[in-house]
């Protein structure tokens, strides 16, 4: 059983691959940004809702805001420790941003990664109070879902792995915030708030999918590191956004 | 970062025409550190005409045996495994990392479960050391192998499968798939394709019934059973690969000479070569990083944390002279070899040839 077939033949097959020695000198480059977007994006959403736990409005919401920092700065870890097989400095790479940086509200960066933190740019506005931070939480985790969904499928099977381990528990965080939503909506004068909230971060989330018709879609499609187009991906959240709003009476 | 230690060979044991299995033995104080799980592999140093080599092997023993052990199977022109095969003698000692990989389920004692593996050649190492330990460690678990080979003569582990056959009595089923030898059976005759695979879930194995599977072997075969099983409702997460080692490059390269520094230009030209494509630039010396040259210049250059700790941009220097103002991400051998971070990276030298691609 000596057949073999060229490395990028095997990925565009929809082969996987199982250690750092397997992997071609681009498909290292281009899983290793991946997961830097990832980890980046969790310790950045991290050091951003930590300042929330001050913000909760009661016992409950102050665990559940603890706990979303804690097990988003866990997710993070176990990818960086995927990088560190790659020979990422694992140590340092934990502390060499300073990930509750934000830039300011106006700000308008669209999709635009800033500098070498490779955050989503959504991660890059700041958080204003306790409403705009839960409604983030339920905008962004609901992406987050469909995102990590499509990572789950990903050819580096360590990784993958890693995936779906997080998929639940991320979907979780979700599922807190709109428990935390619900009682929210319970005022009018919290309702409006959020209202306004969901005004400001739909589009910046939105922007989280990347662009339509990507030419690093297809280079990416190529290797085994996606399977669903951006717009695809959007245009699934955007529907399920549309009828999670409507059940919080938020349309 | 894992560190290198030292494993003394304590026997070696021809087992094909082709192969060695190997035993080591950890130093006294390194015995936790070598404590493997089923399915891992050991990455092995060696220095061949000065340039270091890096080849890993699976764990070919079970947990509960208590002994290290290897299988290398020589490949054409690779000269670790021609040379474990050829020279390596009891007494040497072997540089190799704590054992790594994910190529296991944990092991349930009170489990009852119905595993599947599929092994092409030297895929069956690791295979032999999942199949044990499961076995021993789990009695109500059930195993079935389907094992592709060339011919009788180049099936590795041969006798210890039989034996295991008998100790666990019912418990495994080994089908052999012999490319090139007739069969009684047609099925167990030629390569292990998708008309085998369908072939073989119609008659001969219950895939509704498996919890896992395993697969390790030649990209096609993986490729061919991974889509089988996926086709019969078996999910993603129920599957298992480890590539084997097919794609590491076999031969030491000898190590680009560099021209001689000690240029006086404040210029340099880069010759940069990315996804198969070269591009020539100038970029100064100071000032600007290759990767942002590399970038200003319109190459699609990847690159992550731009602080040198990610090794996400890294690339070859081939011809020249730089030098890399951090570096928390390559190992010294990396550097011997020419690698650098491009992020950190400058020229030294009038001019530099750098490819993304090696």
């Amino acid at each position: 059983m000596s057949e073999t077939m060229p490395i990028e033949e095997y990925l565009q097959q929809g082969g996987v691959l199982t250690s750092p020695a397997n992997a071609p000198p681009r498909y290292r480059g281009e899983l290793l940004r991946l997961m830097a977007s990832f980890v980046d994006s969790e310790l950045a959403g991290a050091a951003g809702f930590a300042d929330t736990i001050n913000d909760a409005p009661g016992i409950k919401e102050r665990i559940a805001a603890a706990r979303i920092v804690l097990e988003k700065t866990d997710h993070a870890g176990r990818v960086l420790d995927v990088m560190g097989t790659f020979g990422a400095d694992v140590e340092r790479y934990a502390v060499h941003h300073a990930w509750d940086a934000r830039l300011s509200r106006g700000a308008d960066i669209g999709a635009a990664r800033q500098g070498g933190d490779m955050r989503l740019s959504v991660f890059h506005y700041p958080l204003e109070g306790w409403v705009d931070a839960v409604v983030l939480n339920v905008l962004m985790g609901m992406a987050t879902a469909i995102q990590l969904r499509e990572s789950t499928r990903v050819s580096y099977q360590p990784l993958a792995e890693v995936f779906r381990d997080i998929l639940p528990r991320e979907a979780h965080h979700t599922a807190l915030g709109v428990e935390a939503l619900q009682r929210i909506v319970e005022s009018e004068d919290t309702r409006r708030t959020a209202l306004e909230s969901i005004g400001y971060w739909r589009p910046r989330v939105a922007a989280s999918f990347g662009l339509a018709g990507s030419a690093r879609y297809e280079m990416l499609a190529r290797l085994g590191l996606r399977h669903t187009p951006n717009e695809a991906l959007l245009a699934e959240w955007q529907t399920a956004l549309v009828e999670q709003l409507a059940a919080l009476n938020l349309n | 970062m894992a560190r290198f230690h030292s494993l003394q060979v304590t026997e070696i044991r021809r087992d094909t025409r082709d192969a060695v299995v190997v035993t080591l033995t950890p130093q006294d104080t390194d015995h936790d550190l070598f404590d493997f799980t089923q399915g891992q592999y050991l990455t092995f140093r060696r220095s061949f005409d000065g340039e270091e080599l890096r080849r890993s092997y699976s764990i070919c023993s079970g947990r509960h045996e208590g002994v290290l052990r290897v299988g290398i199977k020589r490949v054409d022109g690779g000269c670790f495994s021609t040379w474990a095969n050829e020279a390596l003698r009891v007494g040497d000692t072997l540089e190799a990392m704590p054992p790594m990989g994910a190529f296991f389920t944990p092991i349930e004692p009170d489990a009852a479960k119905n595993y599947l593996a599929f092994a092409g050649g030297s895929g069956i190492t690791p295979i032999l050391s999942i199949i044990k330990t499961t076995l021993a460690s789990e009695p109500r678990s059930h195993f079935t192998l389907v094992y592709a080979n060339r011919q009788i003569g180049s099936i590795m582990f041969r006798e210890e499968l039989d034996d295991l056959k008998n100790i666990y009595l019912g418990r495994l089923a080994i089908l052999h798939v012999l490319e090139s030898e007739s069969q009684d059976i047609d099925l167990f005759a030629g390569r292990v394709d998708a008309e085998k695979c369908a072939a073989l879930f119609k008659h001969w194995i219950d895939i509704e019934a498996a919890n896992t599977a395993f697969i390790c072997g030649p990209e096609p075969m993986m490729l061919a059973v991974a889509a089988t099983l996926r086709g019969h409702g078996m999910r993603d997460e129920q599957i298992k690969f480890e590539l084997f080692a097919s794609s590491q490059p076999g031969r030491a390269r000898l190590k680009v000479e560099s021209i001689a520094a000690a240029e006086r230009g404040t210029a340099c030209e880069a010759t940069v070569t990315l996804d198969g494509a070269t591009r020539i630039f100038n970029m100064p010396k100071q000032g600007q990083t290759l990767l942002e040259a590399a970038l200003e210049n319109r190459m699609d250059a990847p690159f992550a944390c731009r602080a040198g700790v990610c090794s996400t941009c890294r690339a070859k220097v081939l011809e020249g002279e730089t030098e890399m103002e951090v570096n928390h991400a390559l190992e010294d051998y990396e550097v011997r070899q020419g690698y650098v971070l491009t992020c950190q990276c400058y020229p030294l030298s009038d001019r530099i040839v750098v490819s993304y691609d090696q």
